[in-house]
Order: C-alpha cells, then sequence, then structure tokens
C-alpha cells in the first residue's frame, strides 16, 4: 500500500508531469489563461490519461509482446488514444451530455497532448504492473490539474499587473513556470 | 456509401503500407541496432568486468542454449569470453532484475571458479543522487572475489554493503548477480 | 521564387517554436545539450518532410473525413522509421532523446503542416516548407541548447568555452532553466520583431 502511496506523491510532486518531465506543455500554456477552462481541462485529461493508460497497457502486452511487434508501439499507442478520444467524446455526448459540456470542447485537443501518449510510454518503460499504470496514470494526471490550476490562478492576475510590452502573454507565461518549476525542485528527495 | 467504402479502403491501404514498409525497416536494421547495443551499452561494462585478454570478446562472442524455463520458452545467452593465447580463462554476461524504478541491467565477469572478478551496471533508472549511486566503483568494485554464497547485504551474513538510503537498489543488483551467477554451471559446461 | 519563400518562412516569419508557439515540450525536454538540440532537430525534420511530401501526394485521394487519421498513420509511421534509424546508426542519440523520440508523433508542428499546408499545396512546394520549418526549428534547438548548456554546463558541443573559475548555473538544464530561457528567448524576439518593419 505505502508503495503506490510513493507512486503517487513521486508522480504529481516530485515528478510532476509538466514541471519535471516536460510533457504537455501545450495544452498547459494553451488553455491556462482562465481558471475554469483550466479545470475543465485538468478533468478531461484525467479521465483520458486513466483510461488511455489502462488499454495502452493491455495493448502492449496483450498484442504487442506476443505477436514480436513492439516497434510498432508507437503508432498503435496513437492510434489507441485517438480512437479512445473519438469514442469517449461520442459516449459522453450521448449518455453524460452535462459531462459532454463541461469537458466536450477539451477532448479533440488531448489527441495532440504529448502527456497522454507520453504517460502510456512511461508505464512500459518502467515495466508497472498493471495496477501501478492505473495509479501512475492517475495520479500523473492529476500533476497535471495542480500545475494547470496553480498556473492559471497566476495568469489571472496578468491583466492587472504590468508587464513590459514585448513579455505580454507567452513570455511571461513562460517565465512564471519557471518559477513554478523552482518552486516544485523543491520536493526532489522527497519520495527516494 | 460510397463515401464510407471511399474511406474504410483508404484508410486499409494506408495503414497496411505501413505496416509493410516498416516491417522491412524493422528487419533491415535488427542487425546494426544489435550492433549499436552491444558496442555503446555492453562493450563499456565488458572492458570494465574482464582484463588481461588479448582477444575482442564482442567478435568472439557465442549465443548459447540453455534449455528452457519454467513456461517452455527456450533461454538463450549471449556469453563474451575473454581468452588469452586462444584460451578462454574469464567470461562475461548479462542479467536483470527489477530495481526500485524499473529493471537494473548488470553485466558479471565471471572466472572458471564461479568467483565475479567484477560487475559493472549497463542500464537502470534509479534515483539520482540515490540508488542512481549503484553505478559508482565504491560500490560496484565491492563485487569483485565474490561467489554465490557472499553477495548478500553485509546485514544478512554477506560482504555487500547498500548504497546508503538505497536498500531496494542494492538488492536489484544482487538480484540481477545472482542470477546471473545461477546460471554460470551451464555456461562453465558450454565454453570453459 | 515562392518555393523559395516557402522554404525561408520558416526561419524567420514562422520560425518555430518562437514565432510559431507550438512543440513546446521537445523544445524544453531535449535543449539541455546544443547536440541534443540538433539531434532532435533533425529527427523533427525528417518526419517532418516525408510527411508533408505523402501528405502532399496524397491530398486529392483521402476523404476529408478521415484525412486527421491518415495524417496521424503516415505520420507515427516515419517516426517508427526515425526512431529504428536512430537506434541503428546514432544510438547515443537515441539514448539521450529517450522518450521524446516516440513523442515526436504528437509533435504539433508537423501535424499542423499536414493539415495547414501540405494537404493544400503541391508536392514541391510542401517538400520546401517541411524542409524550411524543420530546419528552423533544429536551428532554434541548438541556439536553445547552446545558451543552456554554456551557462548551466560551461561547455558548448561538449567543449568547455568558459573560464575556468565558472561555476555552472545547474538550474539552467533542469526544467525551472528550460522554461524562463524560453520565456526570455520569446520576449527578445518580440523586441527584434517590433524594431523590424512589418511583413
Amino acid at each position: 500500500m505505502s508503495d503506490y502511496l510513493l507512486l503517487i506523491v513521486a508522480a504529481i510532486l516530485v515528478n510532476n508531469i509538466i514541471l519535471a518531465r516536460y510533457l504537455g506543455n501545450c495544452p498547459f500554456l494553451g488553455v491556462s489563461q482562465k481558471m475554469d477552462t483550466a479545470v475543465g481541462m485538468g478533468m478531461a485529461v484525467v479521465f483520458v490519461v486513466t483510461i488511455a493508460g489502462m488499454i495502452t497497457w493491455v495493448v502492449q502486452y496483450a498484442i504487442l509482446n506476443p505477436l514480436g511487434l513492439e516497434y510498432l508501439r508507437t503508432i498503435a499507442f496513437i492510434l489507441v488514444i485517438a480512437s479512445l478520444v473519438q469514442l469517449v467524446e461520442m459516449f459522453l455526448q450521448k449518455s453524460i451530455p452535462a459531462l459532454y459540456k463541461a469537458l466536450g470542447i477539451f477532448l479533440p485537443l488531448i489527441t495532440t497532448n504529448c502527456a497522454v501518449l507520453g504517460i502510456a510510454i512511461i508505464n512500459i518503460q518502467e515495466e508497472f504492473n498493471f495496477m501501478q499504470t492505473v495509479v501512475f496514470s492517475f495520479a500523473s494526471a492529476v500533476g497535471f490539474s495542480l500545475a494547470m490550476v496553480l498556473l492559471a490562478s497566476l495568469r489571472e492576475r496578468f491583466p492587472t499587473a504590468r508587464i513590459p510590452l514585448p513579455f505580454a502573454g507567452m513570455p511571461i507565461a513562460m517565465i512564471t513556470v519557471g518559477l513554478l518549476a523552482l518552486s516544485f525542485l523543491g520536493f526532489t528527495g522527497l519520495v527516494k | 456509401m460510397r463515401d464510407l467504402i471511399k474511406m474504410v479502403v483508404v484508410l486499409l491501404v494506408i495503414c497496411t503500407t505501413s505496416g509493410v514498409v516498416l516491417s522491412y525497416v524493422n528487419e533491415a536494421t535488427i542487425a546494426p541496432r544489435e550492433y549499436q547495443y552491444i558496442k555503446f551499452v555492453q562493450e563499456p561494462s565488458i572492458k570494465a568486468v574482464l582484463s588481461g585478454y588479448n582477444n575482442d570478446p564482442v567478435k568472439d562472442r557465442m549465443q548459447l542454449n540453455l534449455g528452457e524455463d519454467q513456461e517452455g520458452n527456450p533461454v538463450e545467452k549471449v556469453v563474451f569470453p575473454a581468452k588469452k593465447d586462444g584460451k578462454t580463462f574469464e567470461v562475461a554476461y548479462s542479467a536483470a532484475a527489477k530495481g526500485y524504478h524499473g529493471p537494473i541491467e548488470v553485466m558479471v565477469g565471471v572466472d572458471p571458479e564461479g568467483t565475479l572478478t567484477g560487475i559493472s551496471i549497463m542500464t537502470h533508472s534509479e534515483t539520482p543522487g540515490l540508488g542512481a549511486r549503484i553505478v559508482e566503483p565504491k560500490f560496484t568494485d565491492q563485487f569483485a572475489g565474490l561467489d554465490l554464497e557472499t553477495t548478500k547485504l553485509s546485514a544478512d551474513g554477506g560482504k555487500v554493503d547498500a548504497v546508503s538510503g538505497a536498500t531496494f537498489s542494492t538488492l536489484g543488483v544482487i538480484t540481477a548477480v545472482d542470477a546471473a551467477l545461477e546460471q554460470f554451471p551451464q555456461i562453465k559446461k558450454e565454453i570453459f | 521564387m515562392s518555393v523559395v519563400k516557402e522554404f525561408t518562412k520558416g526561419f524567420w516569419q514562422e520560425l518555430p517554436p518562437f514565432r510559431l508557439v507550438l512543440g513546446l515540450c521537445p523544445t524544453l525536454a531535449v535543449t539541455t545539450a546544443a547536440e541534443n538540440g540538433v539531434g532532435m532537430g533533425l529527427a523533427t525534420t525528417f518526419v517532418l518532410v516525408f510527411s508533408n511530401v505523402l501528405v502532399s501526394i496524397l491530398r486529392k485521394l483521402i476523404p476529408s473525413k478521415v484525412r486527421i487519421a491518415s495524417y496521424i498513420v503516415v505520420i507515427a509511421s516515419f517516426v517508427v522509421m526515425a526512431e529504428l534509424l536512430l537506434q541503428a546508426y546514432w544510438y547515443p542519440m537515441y539514448k539521450a532523446l529517450g522518450i521524446f523520440v516516440p513523442l515526436i508523433v504528437v509533435n504539433c508542428i508537423i501535424l499542423g503542416r499536414a493539415e495547414a499546408f501540405a494537404s493544400k499545396n503541391p508536392i514541391i512546394h510542401s517538400f520546401a516548407d517541411g524542409l524550411g520549418i524543420g530546419l528552423g526549428f533544429t536551428l532554434s534547438l541548438t541556439v536553445l541548447g547552446s545558451i543552456r548548456e554554456i551557462l548551466g554546463n560551461g561547455t558548448i558541443f561538449g567543449t568547455s568555452v568558459m573560464w575556468s573559475t565558472f561555476e555552472p548555473l545547474k538550474f539552467m538544464v533542469k526544467a525551472p532553466g528550460a522554461f524562463v530561457c524560453l520565456g526570455f528567448l520569446l520576449g527578445l524576439m518580440n523586441i527584434i520583431s517590433r524594431r523590424r518593419p512589418a511583413h
């Protein structure tokens, strides 16, 4: 049990998917201007990453490994993720319209979110078992959402701040993320 | 309907072509990939664990068949013999075990009595600053001169001092070394 | 003339990832050293050029409903090819880039060029576009990698360049340094482009 706890803490704080592993930056910077969109995107990512982590794990160990097709991992995983996102979208639209309304517009963006594919590949590279895969995928996605919410809360104050003109927009957001990452560096060594 | 058929056909053709081309590229690169792996991952470790030879252990490598595992799959092992004037006097080969994060691959050098001449860590993904210190000579040098009996933690009556704060990583290395040494009697029959 | 323009726009007007803020993950992750920047840039260029050409060839055959899926298959195939070739002929780089080699497939620059350019333009133009954007990307990564390597490690392409008492700013080769450095470069680009006449 404590192993899983360590895995969770490590995935959220020590090796934060964005601030330490550099994954998922495009949506991270793209939709973190407002708090509510940040929360929506975060939830959609948690949802998709966890399911994608499970399915890609099964694909790797039930299809690719037995057939000796490990070299096709990249192509297989991206196709699984792309179709999964489509299916989730269709399913939510039909069955849970309320959730679809909240997450719908973020779903297409997720296919090209490298955090999803990245986490799926890390699961395989680290040779996690199925349970670890579920826990790690979920925790990493929570780490993504945490970073996103933190950044959004900072960026919401930008309009009232006096930022030098050439640095307005993306540059100052980048530097803010850098400082955020610096504070997360403080968690290094928290989990061995 | 015609549109649907066209869509399916186009996708099918693209996927099939991609599969055929990739399997060809995969086939074509097997030999150079294996060579690069040996050159960059295994060769430095082989040089670290063997000494006093005047042949090229990589060129003289042999693939041995060591029977079957519990599931009936054949166990094959590539071994790198160290020869002096054409006579094999030591042998290097690798084994892996689970560390704290993912697998640890260890190259061991063994003399005909089954005593280690040295070990070298080839790949691992342990925590930097803690578990990753298993690659330091201070740790790996302890293994020279040990055998299956003595490769245990000093706390368990063996002669290996754990890397401080990284007992799991240390145990991973010991497990890998023991796995290698357990195969030694069979390897000995084949090459000495 | 216009083919040349498609090629050169990748070096300033649409220089990724500065003017075209896409493909940030590999930009930030692999630029801990100048050499890695070159490796990542070239691998991306390889995929970008071939996928652009193939998408352009197939542009009239692919029904628009399945175009994104087709592009992804095309791009992913070239990524797998790049992975295999790097493993076979440039192993140290394959190791250094690690997980970011397969992740080229989700680099938005590539899908972006396929969708916005190659699917609407002839083969030669698509080739020039892919090559220009790819080499521009390589250039950016190399510059960023050089800056981080000099400040964070005191070396460039592995050769020591700083005075002997220079204490490397270790944080430059870690994640925070990546973000801060890219942020400042983006700001600098904005200052420069405001001085230049608008296009």
